[in-house]
């Protein structure tokens, strides 16, 4: 929202404060503002000018123009305006002499567009009124900072801030009264929660015309489009009260009856801006005898548009249910300066304020003009808002600081709330009724009004007195931060990625997208699943970094999403150009490091992995994740090898806390045996083989070497040993047959 | 014959001086004090001597052995070192090379921006609570008083599930759901990952981190709002940071505030990062609305508390000066491996 800060000094009375100084105290005390930006500076040096001689310049579409100015004496400028002729009044900018064609031109006749008072370029200004336009600046305000105050969508609701604010008058813009005699139209309310009121009046004798100068400098400085001098009278009202209005044409409209109703199922509308709309019930609109005129509250029909013609206008000027037309707006997705006013809840009370005012300026600007029987006002009485009780002890709590009774009552009294003192430091607070729709419903509300304009400055910063207390911890996030410390100290990098993965990356990793969450509205077609693994993010980042590195390693800690939970998962992965084997080795040792004594155990390959690298890891009987190597044709330029740990398993399988063993006090026996088994006998299985009950303390993996028929040889040390006794080698010979044994019995053929 | 072992002895010393190996030492001490050297060959003529001269030279004898074999050690000492020391010199060892191995890797920034401030909220007397990604209307939205049709939901661009459910727009839901679990009187953060349906450019990203924060206690005032907000901000910015409140509206807070801090590069004296204001936005606050208290089942008659608001992402591209917000999830190792 735009503020012109000359249209805020005619309603606060002797303002003096500087435009850059007021959006400072904006700032502070009301709300954000983004910038101050001057307009019209060239007006500064503009001056009237009257057209008193012309003469052409040959073939050239120029023209030689002599002009009187009061402010600057005769002049003679090259003009090529075509509407540019001797009598005309207009203005004169001084911008230094220079020769066009071979004339000597001296300064310039100014369009409004090179004014900077409005967007016409296609001519030079005609001035009809005295020229008294002069440097405005705009205030921006950002819009996100408004959303709680509809009475800051016009320039009379931050005149009185600023009033407020700087201790000056405020000055109330409307004056004129309506006239009394029956209206000449009816109007029919179908239901009156979603049109608290419905005000018109009906205007004959209308001229359509552009509006005068000043009234386009204004609309242009915030960013209006002047159009006519009947739309730019409702959008002016709209800027000045907050009240949006629309003004159709009466000839246009069906029968003496205006009716707001709810949309038939299918009905259709055609909108000024062009556009045709479907409606269905949840949609308000105004209607004639023949259908729909206006979408309420967004936006006006093409029909019953204002166009050169219309000789006799109804001027609406109502009030809609903010949800309703909220649900209109974001449906059809057209926002529009009336709808973003009404889904702030607006007055009711306003409407009436908004004709007055339009009657005011209607009589300015389309001379002639007479008002039509009086005014229609439909609408069910609203109970007045409760008032608020407000203890001022309440308030100083609230605030941390003591404010004087007396300077509560004046900062509520400068913003229109009514005050009564009801006891000893108790107040009974009236909400006037602009404030009243949404905004200021409860004590705290009051609060923030009295902080604001004491300045939260003036508030000593003060420590709580609160006993101090141990909070309780957090140890599933205590734990993924060791995870992280760990993986981080052993080289791997942490990568975010995003939670979004397209349909085709989720059945590339095995999941049915009808499975997964889906996103409604997502930011692009190819990201509307919830990822439901860590693998697709990492395999790209994978894929990505390939780009810049012959090796690295990475790892993620994130959220999957299901549809019944969020399961946070460690991925970490390995990239080299080499065999693969280190990098599956490694995160191992990375996965035993963060879990001491876990094991992976072959499994069958899903699609994405290398057919024979996969593996499941497993804590006790618990699977915890996963450990593979992506299948090389997903990373072609070297090997990726994957670890992918569930970190609740992880976390809940963490050993309990050591319990101390006796140091061992005879010392134990070592044998080395060998076992010949098929090419892809594992490890793993050898020593699962030999049983654990017979003195053996430790089975230690010592080399392995392939025999020339293919088959694996693998040799182990075996440490064998007692807790009362040193062993006898006979004791020992023993344990070392009945390990060679188990293994025989397990197919194994042992070499030893 | 005393004249005889002084020589011996003498002759000793001097071959010993000059052995420059420990063969040659050996060969000096077999010589001289060997079973057949020539110092036991003199005391086998002691026999012939009276028992006073006799036990005259035998100490004299025993003596110059003595002083013989302290001298040989010490030679020997000598050389030993020598030769270790020689050896040593031959064993250097460049300890400029280049370490072998994996270097350490890295933790995000912010990862680490955010464990900074939970250690530092916990040394406060807050719990770090965690709240879904995947949340309900009711936390996200309902909850903290901006009911369905309110205009408020705009402020917030929303990922919307199809199942009804949305992707948090904030961490402001893990309010209510402390609310709910800790009870009042209450200290707690919640960081984590959110996320906003927006354009992505430079400076706008549909995921990003923020830390939620929020104290319930009785009495809570917008006096204790500032002094803890300034207190973890000058420990976060780690030096004296000026704040300032300004109006800012937000439904789940009444009063809200826009908290900005006083320029850190400028000092408020006006400069281009402050877009010469000398003012920085850094976070929303406010007090908590006695909705969303009732929400969470305190009762606002009893507890008040304040909540703010704070932008980890922001935070750590102001930290480390990182000037594009897609960096965070772009899994670029030449950008993560620099922190």
């Amino acid at each position: 929202m735009k503020f012109s800060y000359n249209w805020l000094r005619e309603m606060v009375d002797g303002l003096d404060t500087s435009a850059s100084e007021l959006e400072r105290l904006m700032t502070i005390k009301t709300a954000e503002c983004e910038g101050v930006e001057e307009v019209g500076a060239a007006l500064a040096d503009a001056s009237e000018a009257i057209v008193v001689a012309m003469e052409t310049m040959g073939a050239s579409h120029n023209r030689k123009a002599t002009v009187e100015t009061p402010r600057y004496g005769q002049k003679t400028v090259v003009c090529g305006a075509p509407n540019c002729r001797v009598g005309m009044r207009t203005v004169y900018l001084p911008v230094g002499k220079k020769i066009i064609e071979g004339i000597e031109s001296d300064g310039m006749l100014a369009s409004a567009a090179e004014l900077g008072i409005g967007r016409d370029h296609s001519g030079i200004v005609e001035l009809h009124e005295p020229f008294k336009l002069i440097a405005d600046h705009v205030i921006e305000v950002d819009n996100k900072s408004l959303t709680h105050r509809p009475d800051l969508w016009g320039h009379y609701g931050m005149a009185r801030e600023v009033a407020a604010i700087t201790g000056n008058k405020l000055v109330d813009p409307v004056r004129a009264e309506l006239p009394s005699s029956d209206a000449p139209i009816k109007v029919t309310v179908e239901d009156f929660a979603l049109c608290p009121r419905y005000s018109a009046l009906v205007f004959e004798n209308v001229t359509i015309q552009p509006s005068p100068l000043w009234l386009q400098y204004r609309l242009e400085a915030i960013g209006l489009n002047p159009i006519s001098n009947i739309v730019d009278v409702t959008n002016f009202v709209m800027a000045e009260l907050a009240q949006p209005m629309h003004a159709f044409d009466a000839d246009k409209l069906h029968g003496g009856e205006i009716i707001v109703r709810t949309a038939r199922n299918g009905e259709k509308f055609a909108a000024l801006n062009g556009e045709s709309y479907e409606l269905d019930s949840s949609n308000l609109v105004i209607a004639d005898k023949a259908g729909a005129v206006a979408l309420a509250g967004v936006i006006g029909g093409a029909v019953s548009a204002i166009s050169d013609s219309t000789t006799r206008i109804v001027l609406e000027s109502a009030c809609f249910n903010a949800s309703s037309v909220r649900k209109t707006s974001s449906k059809i997705k057209l926002r529009t300066d009336a709808s973003m006013r009404f889904e702030k809840s607006q007055d009711p009370a306003n409407t009436i304020r908004g004709l007055k005012r339009a009657l005011q300026l209607l009589q300015e600007v389309s001379p002639g003009i007479r008002v039509a029987g009086g005014v229609v006002d439909a609408y069910r009485p609203q109970p007045a808002p409760a008032p608020i009780a407000l203890n001022l002890d309440w308030l100083d709590r609230k605030i941390g600081k003591a404010v004087p009774a007396v300077e509560v009552r004046k900062i509520l009294e400068s913003l229109e709330f009514r005050v009564e003192e009801t006891g000893p430091r108790e107040f009974r607070v009236h909400v006037p009724s602009w404030r009243a729709t949404k905004d200021v419903t409860i004590k705290d509300d009051l609060a923030e009004e009295v902080g604001r304009m004491i300045g939260y400055g003036t508030i000593t910063p003060t420590a709580p007195l609160a006993p101090a207390r141990v909070p309780p911890a957090n140890e599933e996030r205590a734990f993924h931060h060791r995870v992280r410390e760990t993986a981080a100290s052993q080289g791997f990098s942490e990568i975010y990625n995003y939670s979004f993965i397209s349909e085709d990356r989720a059945r590339a990793f095995g999941f049915d997208p009808a499975e997964l969450v889906q996103v409604a509205n997502p930011i692009a077609a190819d990201q509307n699943l919830l990822r439901p693994t860590l693998l697709a993010g990492v395999w790209k980042s994978i894929v990505d970094n390939t780009r810049n590195f012959d090796s690295f390693r990475l790892f993620e800690i994130g959220r999957e999403i299901h549809k019944d939970r969020e399961i946070p998962h460690f991925t970490a992965a390995i990239f080299a150009k080499d065999d693969g084997m280190a990098g599956l080795l490694e995160l191992k040792r990375l996965a035993d490091c963060l879990l001491r004594g876990i094991r992976v155990e072959p499994a069958a390959a899903q699609s994405y992995e290398h057919p024979q690298r996969a593996g499941d890891v497993y804590f006790g009987d618990t699977r915890i994740g996963r450990l593979f190597e992506f299948h090389p044709r997903m990373v072609e330029s070297g090997r990726a090898a994957v670890l992918d740990l569930d970190l609740p398993l992880l976390q809940k399988s963490q050993p309990p806390v050591a319990r101390y063993q006796a140091l061992r006090r005879f010392p134990t026996s070592a044998f080395d045996i060998t076992v010949v088994g098929e090419a892809r006998a594992t490890i793993g299985a050898v020593q699962s083989a030999i049983p654990r009950s017979s003195g053996i303390l430790s089975i230690d993996f010592l080399r392995e070497f392939e025999l020339p028929d293919g088959r694996r040889s693998l040799s182990f040390r075996i440490t064998a040993g007692a807790s009362d006794r040193t062993l006898s080698s006979e004791e020992v010979g023993a344990i070392r047959a009945s390990a060679i044994e188990a293994l025989t019995r397990s197919g194994y053929e042992s070499r030893s | 014959m005393q004249e005889i072992i002084e020589k011996l002895h003498q002759d000793a010393l001097a071959q010993l001086a000059e052995a420059a190996t420990l063969e040659a030492v050996e060969a000096v001490r077999v010589d001289a004090l060997g079973r057949k050297g020539k110092l036991a060959e003199i005391s086998k003529q002691f026999g012939r001597l009276a028992p006073e001269e006799r036990a005259r030279l035998g100490k004299l004898l025993n003596t110059a052995k003595q002083e013989l074999e302290s001298n040989i050690d010490s030679r020997i000492a000598a050389l030993e070192s020598a030769a270790l020391d020689k050896r040593l010199e031959s064993e250097w060892i460049d300890l400029t090379t280049p370490a072998p191995g994996i270097r350490p890797g890295s933790l995000h920034p912010v990862t680490q921006v955010q464990k900074e401030l939970e250690e530092l909220f916990r040394s406060m007397g807050f719990a770090v609570l965690d709240g879904p990604e995947v949340e309900s209307e009711y936390y996200n939205f309902d909850a903290l008083n901006i009911p369905g049709d309110h205009p408020a939901r705009d402020m917030q661009d929303t990922f919307w599930l199809k199942d009804g459910r949305l992707l948090r727009t904030h961490t402001s839901p893990v309010q209510v759901r402390g609310l709910e679990t800790l009870k009042p009187p209450l200290k707690m953060i919640a960081p984590g990952r959110v996320f906003r349906n927006e354009e992505v450019d430079a400076s706008h990203e549909h995921t990003f981190y923020q830390l939620e924060g929020m104290m319930v206690d009785r009495d809570v005032s917008v006096a204790h709002l500032i002094y803890f907000m300034k207190t973890f901000l000058s420990a976060i910015f780690k030096r004296d940071v000026t704040v300032r409140l300004r109006p800012g509206f937000f439904p789940f807070v009444e009063p809200g505030f826009e908290l900005d801090i006083q320029c850190l590069i400028c000092g408020g004296k006006g400069c281009p990062v402050c877009k010469q204001s000398g003012w920085v936005e850094l976070c929303p606050c406010g007090l908590v609305h006695p909705a969303v208290l009732r929400y969470g089942g305190a009762d606002p008659e009893e507890w008040s508390g304040f909540a703010f608001g704070l932008g980890l992402t922001r935070l750590a591209m102001m930290r480390y000066g990182i000037d594009d917000i897609r960096l965070f999830t772009g899994g670029d190792l030449r950008f993560l491996k620099q922190f």
